[in-house]
Formats: C-alpha cells, sequence, structure tokens
C-alpha cells in the first residue's frame, strides 16, 4: 500500500511539471506582451523584456521558474499588480475562494442530496419529474444571470443581504455569491445521489435486508445511504476544485477579490506569471485531490487495491 | 487483472487447436433476432417514460422552430433598425389581452412609469413578437437562429467529442499496463490545465468561429467520454465473448470496436445526450467572457450575455433565450435520463 | 478495516453536514438580527459617513508606484495623496502645486522650479527637489523600465533622458539637478510648449529616496509602504484591491481647502450592480452604461463627462489594394452616420466627430479648443450617403470591380462590439455590393496585427498622454509603430518634424497653424475614419459638489470636492 502511495504521489510531481513546461509553451502562443503594446517603442520593450527575464530562451525560464518555485517564490505580477510577488497577490485572495467555494459545496450538496433522495424514493412519480426539473433549472440559468437576480430581489430590493462582498462582513456578504454559485453542484449531486441510490435500493443485499424483515428508517441509513454515499463524496472532491476556479463570472459581480476574476484578468492582459501560478494551483489542487480520491477507494474497496498493488 | 490477461496472451494458439464450425445461415438469424428485440425493448422502454417522451417532444419542437422561426417573419438575424430599438414584446391579436402590447415599464430614478414605444413612435402595424433589442433587432429572430447556432455547435461537439473520447478511453482500457499508463497521465495533464486557459487560447490562435468554438468544447468535453468508455472496457474485456474472439484470432481494433463497442453504445449514447447541454451551457460561458460566436451571429449564451447588460432596463430582451435555453437543456436531460434506463437492463428490472 | 473506514468517513460526512445545518441555521438566525441592525446602521451611518466619498472604480488599480502605473485608475488614486510641481485647475490648466513659482530661460530650454517650503511628507520630511531628481532617474532606469519613460524622453525632450533608456548613458547624467533643498533645475533638448502640463503627470511626481529604499521591493503595496504629500492618506489598500480608503491628510499645505473626510474606492466591474449600488445609497457616483441611460438621463445627478478617447477606423492602405484607393476610403467616411452611433448605440453623451484630433483637451495660444470647429474638413469627412456612393462608384469604376468584401477587426469589448456591428450594417446598406465582416478579438491581439499590418480595416482607440494635438498627430508620421495603416506623406512628416524640434516648436502660434495644416493632410487623405469621442455617462449624488473631470493624466480630482 505504501509502496502505492508513494508511486502515485511521484508520478503526480511528474506530471505537475509536464503542466508547467506546457503552460509556459501556452504562454509563448499568446499575442501580445504584457506591457502596453500601443504606446511602447521597440527599445523599451525590450528593456522590460530583459528586465523580467523573458528575452531567455524558453528552457532556461522554464528551469528557473521551477527552482524558484521549490524556494517559494511564484515570480511577480508583470501587469495586473505590477511588480507585486505572487504569492502575495494569492494569499490574501486563495482564502476568499476558497471560503465561498467551500460554501457553495456545502449548501449544493445538501439541497441536492435531499433532491436526489427525494427524486429515487418516489421515482416515476411526479415528485421524481419536480426533482429533475429543479435539478436542471438550476444548471441551466447561467449562474451571472442567477446571481443579478438574486442581488436584485434580496440585495437591491428587500436588502437582506449585502449586494458587494465585503470584507468588514465576511458570512452575510458571502450568502448570495454562495447560493448563486451552489446551484451547478447542487445539480450534479441531485442527479448522481437519485442514480446510486436506484442502483443500492436495486442490489442484492437490499433485497436481502428486506427479506429479513428491515424495513422504514433503519434500512435507508444504514444499509442503503451509506452505500450510496461513498461514490458520492469521491464526486464532491473534483466539484470543490472547479468551484473554487470556475467562480470568475459571480467573483465579477459580487465584486469578490478572489482567484477566479484574477485569473481571467491575468489571461486577459498576458500576465503570464499569474496565469501560470493560478494554473499550477488549479492543477496541484486538482491532481492531489484526484490522488486522494484514488487512494480512498483503495482503502475502501479491496479489490482496487489489490489489482493496483499487482499493477 | 491486468497481469492475468498478459498470461492469457503468451498462449499462442496454433491451427490444431481449432476447427472452425461452417457459418450456417441460422447463426444469422439468430444474431440479428436478438438485437433487434433489444432494441425494440428498448424503444418501448423509452415509451413508457413519459418525462423522456415530453422532452424528445421539446427537443423536436425547439429543433424545428431553430430552423424554421428565423424565417417565420420579415426581420433577419442582423438587420438592424436604430428607430424601432428597445420595443417590447408586441403580437398582433393578443395584443388586446393587455399581455405582448407592447407597452412596458421603466424604471427611472425618480420612479416607474409605463409607456408604449409603438404609439409613442407612431409604429400601428409593426409587431416584434419578442421585442426587438438595442439595435432594433428582432429578438424572434434572433432567439431561434442563436437556438440553431447553439445546437448545431452542441450536436456536431458531442460528435466530436464522442469518438475521440472513446476512441481514446477504449484504446486505453483495452491495452491497459503501460499504454494505460501514459495515455491515463496524458488525460490527467490535458484536464489539470484549467479549461479557461486552454480555450481562451485556442481561440486566440484560430480564427474565432463556430469551428474554432466546437473543437474548444470538444477539447474540454472529451475526456469525461473517455473516462467512461474506459471502465467499461475494464468491465467487458474480460469476458467470454472478448476472449472467445481473441483465441479466434481476431486483431485488437477488431475486438475493440466490433466486438467491445457494440456492447457499450448504450452507456456512450446516454453520455453523449448529457454532454450536448454541458455544451450548449459552456458555450453561453464563452460568449459571457467575449470568446463566444462573433457578431453580429448569435447564440442563445451570447444572446443570454447582450441581454445581461439590459437585464434591470428591458428584462423582456433576456427571458426568451433563457426560456429556450433552459428548455433545451431540461429536454435533452429527460431524454437521456430515459435512454439509460431504457438502455441499461439493471436499471430495467426495478 | 473496511467497516472502520467506512464509518469514520460517514462520521466525517455527517459531521460536516451538521456543521453545514448548524450554519445555515445560525445564519438564519443573524441574518435576521443582521437586517435589524443594518437598518439601524444604515439610517446611523447615512449620517456619520457624510465625509467619505465613495466613488465606484471600474477596474483595480495596477501600481502605485507613480514610475510605474500606465493606468488612469493607478493615476488617479496616486493624485490622490501625492502632489506634481503642477497640477490641473478645473480646467485642466497648469497651476502650480508643490511648485510656487517656475523661471522658464529665455529660449524655453532651461526650467527652474522652487518647491514650497510647507510641503512635507506624511513621515515629517520635507518635499526636496532631491525626491524629484531620485523619482525622474527611476523613470528613465533601464533596470526600472517604466513603460512611462517616453514621457521624458520624446515628449518631455529632457536631456539625456533617451539615450540612458537606450542604456548609453548613467541616470545620473539626467537633465534634472537640485541646485538646492528646494530648487529643481531641467535642462530640456528643445523648447517644449506643454512642458508645464507634464508636470502634473504622475511619473514626474516625486519619491522620497530614503523611504523607497527602507521599503525595498515593497514600495508602494500597502499602506505602509506608501509615504504622502498630498491631500489625503492612503490607509487602507492591498495589491488588486477591490476597496481602497483614504482619510484626510491634516499636515497637507493645503489642507485647509480640503473639505472631504475621506475616499472610498469600490471596484464594481458589473454596471447593472454599480447602479443598484448608487440607488441604495452605497455610492456617491458611478458610471453607468449606455443601456442603463434610458433609465437615468431624467435625473439631476446625471452627467456625461468627456473621457478624451477618439475612436476611429484605421484604414490599411499599405496592403488593401482597394483601401488604396482615396475614393473607397471617401465613401465609407461618409457613409458612416456617427450621429446614429452616439445617440441611438453608445447613449453615454460620446460626442461625433469629424476631426483626426478630438474635442476637447488640447486648448491653444489663445484658449480655443483645437478641435472646437467640426465642420472644418466637411469637405472630406461629414454622413452624406449620397456622397458616399458617387465617391462609392467612382472608387469601384477605377478599381473594375463590382463587390469588395473588407474585415474589420476589433476589440471583443462592450463598447467596441457594439459600434462595429453598427458600423457593418451602416457600411452595407449605403454602400451597394459591400460586405464587411467582423473579426473580435482580446485587444492585445488586435493591437499586434495592427501594429503587424495583418488587417484591414481595424476599430481603434487613442487616449491622449498630453493636452497638446501632438499626442495625436504624431501618430501618423511614417513609420511610427500606431501609424496602423502605414500610410507616409514626405510633406507631413516635414511638418510635424518642425514642430517637435525645428523652428516653428518656439513659436506657439506658427506651430499651433502648423499641426491645422497637418491635421488636413490626414483628412484630405481619409488616413482615418474618426468616429467619436467618448464620455463617460456618470451619476453624481446631488450633495456632492466638485469634482474635477479631465480627459487627460488625471481623470478625476477630489481636492476641491465637497459633500454635504
Amino acid at each position: 500500500m505504501k509502496k502505492y502511495i508513494l508511486k502515485r504521489v511521484i508520478t503526480a510531481i511528474f506530471t505537475l511539471l509536464a503542466i508547467t513546461l506546457i503552460l509556459f509553451i501556452l504562454m509563448q502562443l499568446m499575442p501580445g506582451s504584457p506591457f502596453n503594446d500601443e504606446k511602447l517603442n521597440e527599445s523599451q520593450k525590450a528593456a522590460l523584456y530583459a528586465k523580467y527575464g523573458l528575452d531567455k530562451p524558453i528552457v532556461v525560464q522554464f528551469f528557473r521558474y521551477v527552482t524558484n518555485m521549490f524556494k517559494g517564490d511564484l515570480g511577480v505580477s508583470y501587469k495586473i499588480s505590477k511588480n507585486t510577488p505572487i504569492t502575495q497577490l494569492i494569499a490574501s485572495r486563495l482564502p476568499i475562494s476558497i471560503g465561498v467555494g467551500f460554501a457553495a459545496v456545502f449548501i449544493g450538496a445538501i439541497v441536492g442530496l435531499l433532491l436526489g433522495l427525494l427524486a429515487a424514493f418516489k421515482r416515476d412519480t411526479a415528485w421524481d419529474t419536480l426533482a429533475t426539473v429543479i435539478s436542471v433549472i438550476g444548471v441551466s440559468v447561467p449562474s451571472y444571470v442567477f446571481a443579478l437576480a438574486l442581488s436584485y430581489q434580496f440585495g437591491f430590493k428587500l436588502d437582506w443581504f449585502p449586494m458587494l462582498f465585503s470584507a468588514k462582513d465576511v458570512i452575510r456578504s458571502s450568502v448570495l455569491p454562495s447560493i448563486s454559485l451552489s446551484m451547478f453542484t447542487m445539480a450534479s449531486i441531485a442527479r448522481f445521489t437519485r442514480a446510486e441510490m436506484i442502483e443500492v435500493l436495486g442490489s442484492d443485499y437490499m433485497l436481502l435486508a428486506e427479506s429479513k424483515g428491515l424495513s422504514g428508517n433503519k434500512l435507508v441509513f444504514s444499509h442503503a445511504l451509506r452505500n450510496a454515499l461513498i461514490p458520492i463524496i469521491t464526486v464532491l472532491a473534483p466539484l470543490v476544485v472547479d468551484l473554487m476556479t470556475g467562480s470568475l463570472v459571480v467573483e465579477k459581480i459580487f465584486s469578490i477579490p478572489g482567484v477566479g476574476s484574477l485569473l481571467v484578468n491575468a489571461i486577459q492582459s498576458n500576465d503570464y506569471n499569474v496565469v501560470i501560478a493560478l494554473s499550477f494551483i488549479y492543477s496541484a489542487m486538482y491532481i492531489g485531490i484526484m490522488l486522494v480520491v484514488d487512494i480512498l477507494y483503495g482503502v475502501i474497496d479491496p479489490r482496487i487495491r489489490v489489482a493496483k498493488e499487482a499493477d | 487483472m491486468v497481469e492475468t490477461a498478459i498470461d492469457k496472451e503468451s498462449y499462442v494458439p496454433v491451427e490444431a487447436d481449432f476447427r472452425l464450425k461452417g457459418k450456417t445461415a441460422d447463426d444469422f438469424v439468430d444474431t440479428n433476432f436478438a438485437s433487434q428485440n433489444f432494441w425494440k425493448e428498448v424503444v418501448a422502454r423509452f415509451w413508457r417514460k413519459k418525462s423522456a417522451v415530453i422532452g424528445l417532444v421539446f427537443v423536436i419542437i425547439i429543433s424545428f422552430f431553430a430552423f424554421v422561426g428565423p424565417v417565420m417573419n420579415e426581420y433577419t438575424y442582423s438587420g438592424q433598425n436604430l428607430d424601432q430599438k428597445n420595443l417590447a414584446p408586441r403580437i398582433p391579436i393578443i395584443e388586446y389581452t393587455g399581455f405582448f402590447d407592447g407597452h412596458e415599464n421603466i424604471k427611472t430614478t425618480s420612479g416607474t412609469k409605463t409607456v408604449n414605444y409603438y404609439f409613442e413612435k407612431h409604429l400601428p402595424d409593426t409587431f416584434y413578437w419578442f421585442g426587438s433589442d438595442n439595435f432594433g433587432r428582432d429578438i424572434w429572430t434572433r432567439t431561434w437562429s442563436g437556438a440553431q447556432v447553439s445546437l448545431i455547435i452542441a450536436v456536431a461537439a458531442a460528435i466530436i467529442d464522442m469518438i475521440i473520447g472513446m476512441s481514446y478511453g477504449l484504446v486505453s482500457g483495452y491495452f491497459g499496463g503501460k499504454v494505460d499508463m501514459v495515455l491515463q497521465r496524458i488525460l490527467e495533464i490535458a484536464n489539470g490545465i484549467p479549461r479557461l486557459v486552454i480555450v481562451t487560447l485556442l481561440l486566440l490562435l484560430f480564427k474565432p468561429g463556430m469551428i474554432t468554438i466546437i473543437i474548444a468544447l470538444m477539447l474540454t468535453e472529451w475526456v469525461g467520454m473517455s473516462r467512461i468508455a474506459r471502465a467499461e472496457m475494464l468491465k467487458l474485456k474480460e469476458q467470454e465473448f472478448v476472449l472467445a474472439s481473441r483465441t479466434l484470432g481476431a486483431g485488437n481494433m477488431h475486438i475493440i470496436f466490433s466486438e467491445v463497442l457494440p456492447n457499450i453504445i448504450g452507456p456512450i449514447i446516454t453520455q453523449v445526450m448529457f454532454s450536448i447541454p454541458t455544451a450548449i451551457f459552456t458555450e453561453a460561458f464563452l460568449s459571457f467572457v467575449g470568446l463566444g460566436i462573433p457578431v453580429p451571429r448569435c447564440s442563445l449564451g451570447s444572446l443570454i450575455s447582450e441581454g445581461f447588460n439590459s437585464f434591470t432596463t428591458h428584462p423582456y430582451q433576456i427571458i426568451p433565450p433563457i426560456i429556450v435555453m433552459a428548455l433545451l437543456m431540461l429536454s435533452f436531460n429527460l431524454v437521456a435520463d430515459g435512454l439509460r434506463e431504457a438502455l441499461d437492463p439493471k436499471l430495467k428490472e426495478m | 478495516m473496511k467497516k472502520k473506514i467506512i464509518s469514520i468517513v460517514l462520521a466525517s460526512a455527517f459531521a460536516l453536514s451538521m456543521i453545514g445545518c448548524g450554519s445555515s441555521a445560525v445564519s438564519g438566525v443573524s441574518e435576521q438580527n443582521d437586517t435589524n441592525a443594518q437598518e439601524a446602521g444604515s439610517t446611523g451611518s447615512s449620517e456619520s459617513s457624510g465625509g467619505d466619498l465613495r466613488v465606484m472604480l471600474e477596474t483595480p488599480v495596477e501600481s502605485l508606484d507613480p514610475q510605474q502605473a500606465t493606468d488612469g485608475t493607478s493615476f488617479e488614486v496616486i493624485a490622490d495623496y501625492t502632489d506634481g510641481l503642477m497640477q490641473m485647475d478645473a480646467d485642466g490648466q497648469a497651476v502650480n502645486a508643490l511648485a510656487e513659482s517656475v523661471d522658464v530661460s529665455e529660449d524655453g530650454l532651461t526650467y527652474t522650479f522652487h518647491i514650497r517650503k510647507d510641503a512635507n511628507w506624511s513621515n515629517g520630511d520635507p518635499v526636496t527637489a532631491a525626491d524629484f531628481v531620485f523619482a525622474w532617474q527611476r523613470a528613465v532606469d533601464p533596470e526600472v523600465a517604466s513603460e512611462y519613460s517616453y514621457m521624458l524622453s520624446d515628449i518631455g525632450q529632457i536631456v539625456n533622458a533617451q539615450d540612458i533608456i537606450d542604456g548609453k548613458k548613467d541616470k545620473s547624467e539626467l537633465g534634472v539637478k537640485a541646485v538646492d533643498d528646494k530648487t529643481l533645475e531641467v535642462k530640456l533638448n528643445v523648447s517644449v510648449s506643454y512642458f508645464l502640463s507634464l508636470m502634473y503627470f504622475p511619473t514626474f511626481y516625486p519619491v522620497n529616496q530614503s523611504f523607497f529604499e527602507s521599503c525595498k521591493d515593497t514600495y508602494a503595496t500597502s499602506p505602509e509602504t506608501t509615504l504622502s504629500n498630498g491631500a489625503f492618506i492612503l490607509d487602507d489598500y492591498q495589491p488588486a484591491a477591490t476597496t481602497i480608503h483614504l482619510t484626510k491628510n491634516p499636515d497637507y499645505y493645503g489642507a485647509d481647502s480640503v473639505k472631504l473626510e475621506g475616499l472610498n474606492y469600490q471596484v464594481i466591474q458589473d454596471s447593472q450592480q454599480a447602479l443598484m449600488s448608487y440607488q441604495n445609497g452605497d455610492l456617491d457616483t458611478t458610471l453607468v452604461n449606455g443601456e442603463q441611460v434610458d433609465q437615468v438621463k431624467d435625473d439631476p445627478s446625471y452627467k456625461a463627462i468627456g473621457a478624451g478617447y477618439l475612436w476611429y477606423i484605421s484604414p490599411n492602405v499599405q496592403a488593401v489594394k482597394e483601401l488604396q484607393n482615396v475614393n473607397i476610403r471617401y465613401a465609407i467616411t461618409m457613409a458612416l452616420n456617427r450621429e446614429a452611433i452616439t445617440t441611438d448605440v453608445l447613449k453615454d453623451g460620446s460626442a461625433p466627430t469629424y476631426t483626426a484630433v478630438p474635442m476637447d483637451f488640447a486648448a491653444g495660444p489663445d484658449g480655443s479648443d483645437f478641435s472646437a470647429d467640426q465642420e472644418k474638413f466637411k469637405d472630406v469627412c461629414r454622413f452624406d450617403a449620397a456622397a458616399a456612393v458617387d465617391y462609392w462608384n467612382k472608387g469601384l469604376a477605377e478599381l473594375g470591380t463590382k463587390e469588395i468584401t473588407i474585415t474589420m477587426i476589433h476589440d471583443a469589448d462592450d463598447a467596441p462590439i457594439k459600434v462595429a456591428q453598427v458600423v457593418k450594417e451602416q457600411l452595407e446598406t449605403t454602400l451597394p455590393g459591400l460586405t464587411v465582416e467582423l473579426q473580435q478579438m482580446p485587444k492585445k491581439e488586435r493591437v499586434q496585427r495592427m501594429q503587424e499590418g495583418d488587417f484591414e480595416l481595424g476599430l481603434t482607440r487613442w487616449g491622449p498622454d498630453y493636452a497638446d494635438p501632438m499626442t495625436y498627430l504624431g501618430m501618423w508620421i511614417s513609420k511610427n509603430a500606431n501609424n496602423y495603416g502605414l500610410w507616409s506623406n514626405s510633406k507631413y512628416d516635414e511638418i510635424i518634424n518642425e514642430c517637435t524640434t525645428g523652428e516653428t516648436a518656439m513659436d506657439a502660434k506658427a506651430r499651433w497653424a502648423a499641426l491645422y495644416d497637418a491635421e488636413q493632410i490626414v483628412m484630405d487623405e481619409a488616413v482615418i475614419f474618426p468616429l467619436y469621442t467618448q464620455c463617460n455617462a456618470e451619476l453624481i449624488s446631488t450633495n456632492v459638489s466638485g469634482i474635477e473631470f479631465h480627459p487627460v493624466a488625471l481623470n478625476r480630482v477630489y481636492k476641491n470636492a465637497e459633500k454635504k
């Protein structure tokens, strides 16, 4: 088992390095420079490139970047916040994105679970259809429209929650963004829960449990839900990562100083270091969570473990 | 599992091991009959599920309007008439009910006022069924031509992503071992880079347009498809019929695409149906960040992001594309759900 | 083992969901309390926060380092807490700020600034001439690589600036010298008529050397690492922050005339959220977009404010055969209904423009606006569909063709997308046989393609860097990177040269006349098709007065603003 985990961790590190290299190459392909293309002349541009070492061959840049990265230095921003170390830039923003992301996943997961259970137990009834409709409407209205509608109704008209994110009132000003973000999670979880529960309810051991005379809550909670939850949790993990970086639209509308809007701005202004650093963090979180899920799966399901150890 | 597969391959059968049975007509009748029966049953099961049928009906209706709707009145999707901009919806006959009669409430800083620009601008015979946008273009025409673009993009992306993702997953799952290892790492890398970065770069490198958007959508969606194909392959490749085919000397590609593929077509089709609404949605997101279909053409997504700017001023501009998009996604999801249950024999037992 | 782990997973899952439920329940309760509290607070705060002006920003600050900043937002915030030698008065004329008096030599090549005795930094140090020398040397230092270094070289013409930027000379050789603590002497290569008006540009703002060195790399990234010598003091800021706060500087030499207690900036990227926040009373001033103008145009707080940018279409006269024909170019420029673009589409008060230099930013020797007369070039640039068709047919006959397809590239931003669509429609309906294809792309790519000459028509804009027509006219000399169409005219080059470094540069009136001649050439040859001068539609609460708006350098100045 230990050997297997070690092997996976090492591959993950190499995957991350490969991703970083690809990002470097992709950055070279972007048209324009991070600097003010319109107003600068060639010699000024050359001076700026020299200052940031962008005139060096890509391989040299890459190795320098990786070496610095191991020292905890992600370079400086060229444009979005000039010459600010990216670690400083991200340090204040990542917790906000993670906070809003987690809140959204919580809301989404709980509502989604309830909807899914409802749909599974009342399968092929009006309840089932209703749950499907709610969850699909949740994803089919783009989050920015939903966000603005929420803001208009609960922020502007009713004045229950602030319309804009405020560092002084984090909890209350995160409510509307979290709800707008939770829609996608809710729909995914609802659908997945329904499918899993239907499968579990139809399985042989449930039949056995039922024939043993178990019924009602005990049957549902100690047998059905328990077995359905594990795959659901593994689906949740990657959703968390997506939400943290995928929240750019909602961040823009609620003026949240998070990493999602930072990534979009960085891409649009060719702020190479910021793009690479944020993409790297995203990849690291993604691969890390996938790794944990895989290992957990191995721990939970001995069949997978045996197969992988033999591998 | 992988080890044993290799063990089995290491034994090379010689001709003397086999005596081929002549192909008789009976065999053909038998297989044909069985497969026909299966699909018949699938169709029957699908029809029994009401929500799926309703979904299918809606998909057909929307597709119909997407191709016929834009030519149902005299307007074109790009024709501007700046004198008739921002007119509220007005439909003949229905206007006498007080709905769709062209009035709208404008919220000014001093209060709300109700106006009917059709009368103010002396346009008694002008009708914009869904209203007109801020260039004076007909929203009815634009909504349906947007739906058309969205449908084409989504279906094309889903089909291409099915072909690529499926082949990738099948090959990866079938060969296993080192091949699988390498292919899965590539997949991990592709999946590890934020989609927005890939899509933006792609749209910068190629001329913006429908084809580029299709490629961009395909690039972000194929991973899910390949996962499913691989998982199905892992389930099936140790089964007797694959073994039998291999012992009969069938090539790898033959086994993958002729033996295994027909057996997993169910989950694949279901996944395609699910990836169509995802593609429509992703396209809408691209429009919002300014990477969508180039103007003056429109998609549901670009219409929504255009209407978004008038959301608090002229809300009727955003409502038609949102309703069409929601209906389209809902019905594709319902169809996919129905199809999945109709195709999956295990779920059938329920 | 399996059982144990499942139970752990389950337990934690339930624990998590409990937290989830718990927190939502708690927030439900607190929500009610908070609404009450907020109601109480909001009535209270509207009285107590009377002193802070709450301003909406569209984009976050990029840099608070005066020599590194390049964008309007950054300039605006820097100018809130830093004074330069000069400042703009309400009409945009340069008046003394840190400089008490200025002596200009006869030949216009030497400027001597006498700095106020009572000007101090917020750490108590006096503002000295050395602070300027240090800052200006930074601006041209190749190691600092300031993007606005050309303000000192090309535009300011300070001695040796260009050589230092190119690395040929040491930065200590820059033509600027601290004669004593309070006297700064600047030497120029040639006489620059608008030199004083450059002094309010933040690139020329002073930096306290010892403070800068104590901050090292963190200079101007937090309130602790910024130093104020102006009307306000920065007290809440983070890199790329969405909120910024400044309080009045009690030690400012002009503190008596500063009426605001502070400034509170809020970055809001979505215009509808911005308007709602304004209507809610959370903002005192905000930008509104064209669609919202319908809602607010009758409001007394609505104002259209000139932003200086000239939007124009640049034809590629070098590479595109059809566009080399001047009649085709006349046809296109006359087929454009600029009124319709500004009143029906943009609606934000932007002004139709028929001159190569936009209105309201450059005043001449007699104080009049360079482009006040918009009918000056009406023979070659006006809206006239009939004339356009005549020119078009003439052009087509000369080219021996009946149909032309032209591609226009434009930015994938809100305003250019709108304008491009109308332009396409106007051109296609007016000119028979013309097809305009639109290609939208991010601004960076569009600029790169235009600089490389890889385009046919390009929709672009140019903002003035300083209050002189040269900021526009200097663009169309041969081989300038922003002369996108690669148009070239030796007579034009000669006039521009003469006005920058020649004899004419010394004589303000003759120079002004020469610049008109240059503009005439640009318009006669239809080198660009001017569209409109951008305005921003703003809402300014009626109890706020005295915010000064300028199209150049500092877009908004709050020193004299008042909130009742």
